[in-house]
């Protein structure tokens, strides 16, 4: 048995598919009990490929890791016993009603009888299900299905949960109900592994999270920390058909500048204090006659930290929005 | 064991369920039943020294049962479940893998007794009697639903192999060569030499030449014990082969 205190310890796993294809490259990882670790990273960067090898259902190429106690290849029924699961894909069996595919998972772990149906009630009630549990699936909407599908997992309680982008494709209302749950069953002491693609999720979930992209850990820390790395404020300045070079040479040297990321149309200066740095910003382009369009000052989100470790921004997370969020935080 | 049970009557219900799953497969045989006695009752009389004095529907009745029993429905059912996530559940739970084969065997036996009924007393509606009787129109039904189970292995095999629905649905058009590729209009030294060894080397050809000996001939131990060892070794081969595709599914 490994030290209980890290729920999953993952060294050099890698995965590569037929045709060479290198989904997941050598990656370490490292979850504490009881927290809520993120997986962070755009649609193909090596999620779910990864979580599928930390599952059993997948084994690796190269490398090795231990979920709760149990290493994946080796002792694959010990981590099967322990850990819940909740895909990407939601995994339901639209002929039968909620009640009786909660029943069913209960029997598969064992929990069977007067014992498998309290345990249902129970899960129904935490995923607020109980009305719909004697309807078939089918007939469930997005988020209702989502979340039988996590109570689904939960049935033999656990110690590690995995979850595989929970909220994509649900609406704001169910990603918030979902968000909830998640908290719930981790205040109950499940470590959970999430994976997701957006930002937010990460920032308002996750105690620890990685940013993962084409198959390789870019960062990783506590959101606060990543997000002090790379500065206290980003000012984020539209260039309006302006040279980008030419405006950072215009702007030179700022006190307290930390870095300047150009992105497009826009020019992002990573500063000390975002609010001072505006004033001397726009004395130094006047002085030098470079037109600009608007200039804002945000904290640095997720979103900058993605930005700074890949050069690009996280596919369907727009600057605008995640500076408004910083803001709105 | 527990675990078979549960997802052996997780199968039966959606038998249940979904009629509309299983009624289409019961129309092809009463209708290849019903066409092919009006076709060619008038040719072969019951006077007919093969049909021993039974009309042609007894001669037909096992080529209809076979095609009420050998369906895609079971590799569909789990070509689906592959594709909407639910599989995976079952992967990651901590039970054996071949239990989700198994237990869908069972809602084939299930299913496979309850269609051969359905054959076998419209056979009855057409006039057939069941030369080895009770027990044996029981054993009649038993064998249909048996060999069912056999070939259920293979569209679980395709299902598992190709994990696409399409490929999986068509499988089920292999088994036409198997069927008319036997003596099932006329005995084997009826038909041409040609077909007559395409025939012999069928094993689909020795399951109806059993099946039929119950229904004409009554208990001839040498054609039912052929018919049982090929359902038997159909069954060791196609299921053994899915028990192991699911075994080192995605394992490598």
């Amino acid at each position: 048995m490994e030290a209980s205190s890290r729920e999953i310890r993952a060294t050099g796993l890698s995965r590569t598919f037929k045709g060479g294809i290198d989904a997941v490259r050598g990656i370490d990882l490292s979850v504490n009990e009881g927290e809520v670790f993120g997986f962070l990273g755009p649609n193909g960067a090596g999620k779910s490929t990864t979580v599928r090898m930390l599952c059993t259902l997948l084994p690796p190429t190269s490398g090795e890791a231990t979920v709760a106690g149990a290493t994946i290849v080796s002792e694959a029924a010990d981590v099967r016993r322990r850990i819940g699961v909740a895909l990407q894909e939601i995994g339901l069996d639209p002929v039968q009603t909620g009640r009786e595919l909660l029943e069913l998972q209960c029997g598969l772990y064992g929990i069977t009888g007067a014992e498998g149906r309290k345990r249902t009630d129970e899960l129904l009630e935490l995923v607020g299900l109980t009305e719909a549990a004697d309807r078939r699936t089918k007939t469930y909407s997005g988020g209702m299905k989502r979340r039988l599908d996590l109570a689904s997992a939960l049935v033999h309680r656990p110690s590690v949960l995995f979850l595989d982008e929970p909220t994509t494709g649900l609406d704001p209302a169910s990603r918030l109900t979902v968000w909830e749950e998640v908290r719930a069953i981790n205040a109950g002491g499940t470590t959970v592994f999430l994976t997701t693609q957006y930002l937010e999720e990460a920032d308002e979930l996750c105690n620890r999270l990685a940013i993962i992209d084409a198959g390789t850990i870019v960062a990783g820390g506590t959101p606060e920390k990543l997000k002090g790395e790379i500065g206290n404020d980003v000012v984020s300045v539209a260039l309006d058909g302006a040279d980008a070079a030419e405006t950072e040479r215009a702007i030179g040297a700022l006190p307290g500048l930390e870095r300047v990321v150009a992105e497009g149309e826009r020019l992002h200066l990573y500063v000390e204090d975002g609010a001072s740095s505006i004033a001397e910003i726009v004395r130094k382009l006047d002085a030098a006659k470079t037109q600009v369009g608007a200039i804002s000052v945000a904290r640095p989100s997720l979103d900058d930290v993605f930005l700074e470790a890949t050069g690009r921004r996280l596919e369907g997370a727009r600057p605008e929005e995640s500076a408004e969020q910083e803001e709105a935080a | 064991m527990t675990e078979v049970l549960l997802l052996g009557r997780r199968a039966v219900r959606e038998v249940i369920r979904y009629p509309e799953a299983t009624i289409p497969t019961l129309f092809i045989p009463l209708f290849f039943l019903a066409v092919n006695i009006g076709q060619v009752s008038e040719t072969f009389p019951d006077t007919t020294p093969f049909l021993n004095g039974q009309g042609y529907a007894a001669f037909q009745l096992p080529v209809s049962l076979m095609f009420a029993v050998a369906t895609a429905t079971t590799g569909l059912a789990l070509v689906t479940e592959i594709d909407n996530g639910y599989f995976d559940k079952l992967l990651v739970a901590p039970i054996k893998r071949t239990s989700i084969i198994i237990g869908r065997l069972g809602a084939d036996l299930v299913r496979g007794i309850a269609a051969s009924f359905v054959v076998v007393l419209a056979g009855l509606a057409f006039g057939v009697h069941i030369e080895a009787g009770i027990i044996g129109a029981i054993v009649l039904i038993l064998l249909a639903a048996a060999f069912g189970v056999a070939y259920a292995g293979f569209g679980i095999l395709v299902a598992l192999k190709t994990r696409n629905v399409q490929a999986t649905n068509t499988s089920f058009l292999l088994f036409f060569p198997l069927l008319f590729l036997t003596p099932n209009f006329v005995p084997f030294d009826r038909l041409t030499p040609v077909m007559e060894t395409l025939a012999r080397l069928n094993p689909v050809s020795y399951v109806i030449v059993g099946l039929r000996s119950l229904i004409i001939d009554g208990w001839v131990a040498k054609d039912l014990l052929i018919a049982i060892a090929v359902i038997a070794a159909m069954s060791v081969v196609l299921i053994g082969l899915s028990l192991r595709a699911i075994k080192t599914y995605d394992r490598n």
